[in-house]
């Protein structure tokens, strides 16, 4: 009986981990197909719909959306770090009621922030912000709670004793904040960046209230062609846009080495 | 040390430094109100305005109660939700049980495999799913080739494909929500459990289940959630023949431009999960009390 039912639950494993992975195998698969149906013979395999990548159809939205996710990314990081440096480190006076105005944006769901936003930039006559201004500005409201989150996690678990023995030894404020606190906040700094720059980069149901013709971020510009067809180049699109993001974690994680945080979490 | 402490935090030099501790603060803070508070509360306003933006209305509430279409709108949205909610947590729960007990060195591989598609975006994942299960799609061609059926089965363009679709996306946020609370439960009380005769089914089902219900919940929670506001999976998979408030929304923002009628369903959404996170966090709060008593 414990025997079959550890048989059982190994299958069931199995297929759900298949489930998780199918969708992905076979955009990878299509990517590399010569024609709309998939095929799995390696033999007919072509990198034909990569090259066909190269093209301003593709490199404009790309360009945009990688641009708006670095800013936004930056932005957030600032903005964040500034408004964790009040609520969870200077501990200002009423800062449990200023963090959770901080973080309320996360309990809005993403579309109606962007049903939000461009009703207001429509009825405050703010028309000429729709497109990349007003994408960057929602993109960060949506992103800027998740990083305060994480540095303020950061920042409550800093030892003040370190900041005392730095005073005592004579370090001014901004020297404290530059050697002291910088580099301790650090990798909760940028676990946070990183989550903004991912979220700002595949996101759509803010994105799609605020793109224009000529400012149109990379998956809404998916999106916008998987409603006619299911074009094969649009899988290379997928799959080339999936490397990138890993390449850009693999990036921050060289300059931020935020990983030591989710290995070490039980220090 | 913590009456110093309290002294100083009350002298008048201490503050005037409380000042200064809310000088960073600033631009956070400003930032958010202009394009995150005052938008909120401008379009709770447009939301009881008549079209042409004059006098003060409750047309477009009573537009919403009484239009057919938008009703069977926000009824599929709640049936849709509901399904993913129970699909992702039935899903989740043996991947979660695993990694929580597992001490194997496929326990990583499980770990990346069920996390990673999260950093795929939606649209990659929503596409695969579109192949499979299109008209002409992976699963429909491969029936009809082999002659199981000669019309393709309605695989997508309707309520399967979408909760397939969603499951898919959301399945990720149920293992972590899942996660957190079987690592809580410890193990010990399943060993004790199987040493004094109970069999591997009766340990899960009088021990592991019931200690896990809290983290049943904030699965249900999180899928219900996630599926009532999600945009691009229902757009895509759902189509035209499948619309739920989310896509409805933003037909009525840049096809129909009617934009207190799009504020109104965006606020009714809004009271949706927030009374939907509501109730779910006072069911946890009562539950957490149960289990520590």
């Amino acid at each position: 009986m414990n025997r079959l039912l550890a048989i059982l639950f190994k299958i069931s494993l199995a297929a759900i981990l298949a489930f998780i992975t199918l969708p992905l195998l076979v955009v990878i698969a299509a990517s590399v197909s010569p024609t709309p149906a998939v095929t799995f013979r390696p033999s007919d395999w072509t990198l034909g719909w990569y090259a066909a990548l190269w093209d301003s159809r593709w490199l404009d939205p790309f360009l945009l959306s990688v641009k708006l996710a670095a800013t936004v990314s930056v932005a957030s990081g600032v903005l964040g770090a500034l408004g964790a440096y009040s609520v969870a480190y200077a501990k200002c006076p009423g800062h449990t009621a200023i963090m959770s105005f901080l973080l309320s944006p996360m309990s809005v769901p993403q579309i109606v922030k962007g049903v939000a936003i461009v009703l207001f930039l429509s009825s405050a006559g703010l028309f000429n912000l729709l497109g990349t201004p007003g994408l960057v500005v929602a993109h960060i409201v949506l992103t800027l709670p998740f990083v305060v989150r994480m540095a303020a996690t950061a920042m409550f678990n800093f030892d003040k004793r370190l900041d005392r023995a730095a005073r005592i030894l004579g370090a001014g404020p901004a020297q404290r904040i530059r050697y002291v606190l910088l580099p301790l906040i650090r990798s909760g700094l940028f676990s946070g960046m990183t989550f903004a720059f991912i979220l700002s980069f595949n996101n759509i149901p803010i994105s799609v209230f605020l793109v224009k013709p000529g400012q149109t971020t990379l998956p809404i510009t998916v999106i916008n062609h998987l409603e006619y067809s299911l074009d094969p180049v649009l899988a290379a699109v997928n799959v080339a846009s999936l490397l990138f993001i890993l390449g850009a974690i693999l990036l921050f994680e060289k300059i931020g080495g935020f990983s030591a945080q989710f290995h070490g979490g039980s220090k | 040390m913590a009456v110093i402490a309290l002294s100083t935090s009350q002298s008048p030099a201490r503050r005037d430094l409380s000042v200064k501790t809310f000088l960073p603060l600033m631009a956070p803070a400003i930032v958010l109100a202009l394009f995150f508070a005052v938008p909120m509360g401008m379009m709770i306003g447009i939301s009881f305005q008549s079209r042409d933006a004059g006098a003060l209305t409750l047309a477009s509430y009573s537009r919403f109660v009484n239009d057919g279409l938008v009703l069977v709108g926000f009824g599929r949205t709640v049936v849709m939700s509901g399904l993913v909610a129970v699909c992702v947590t039935v899903l989740a729960y043996p991947l979660a049980y695993y990694l929580a007990r597992s001490t194997s060195r496929w326990r990583t591989v499980v770990l990346a495999l069920a996390i990673a598609p999260e950093l795929a975006g939606v649209v990659l994942r929503t596409y695969g799913w579109l192949i499979i299960l299109d008209d002409r799609g992976f699963i429909n061609s491969a029936l009809m080739w082999v002659g199981v059926i000669s019309e393709p089965l309605p695989l997508s363009k309707n309520l399967f494909g979408v909760v397939v679709g969603l499951t898919h996306v959301i399945l990720p946020f149920g293992v972590l929500s899942l996660l957190t609370s079987l690592q809580g439960i410890s193990p010990n009380l399943e060993r004790s459990a199987q040493i004094l005769g109970a069999s591997r089914l009766a340990v899960i089902r009088h021990i592991v289940l019931p200690l896990s219900v809290p983290g049943i919940i904030s699965s249900l929670l999180v899928g219900f959630t996630m599926a009532a506001s999600a945009y691009a999976t229902p757009a895509l998979l759902g189509g035209a023949g499948f619309k739920v408030m989310a896509t409805m929304v933003y037909e009525q923002v840049l096809f129909y431009l009617d934009w207190p009628f799009a504020a109104v369903m965006a606020n009714v959404l809004l009271i949706l999960m927030l009374g939907v996170a509501f109730v779910g966090s006072r069911i946890e709060s009562r539950l957490n009390q149960n289990l520590h008593l």
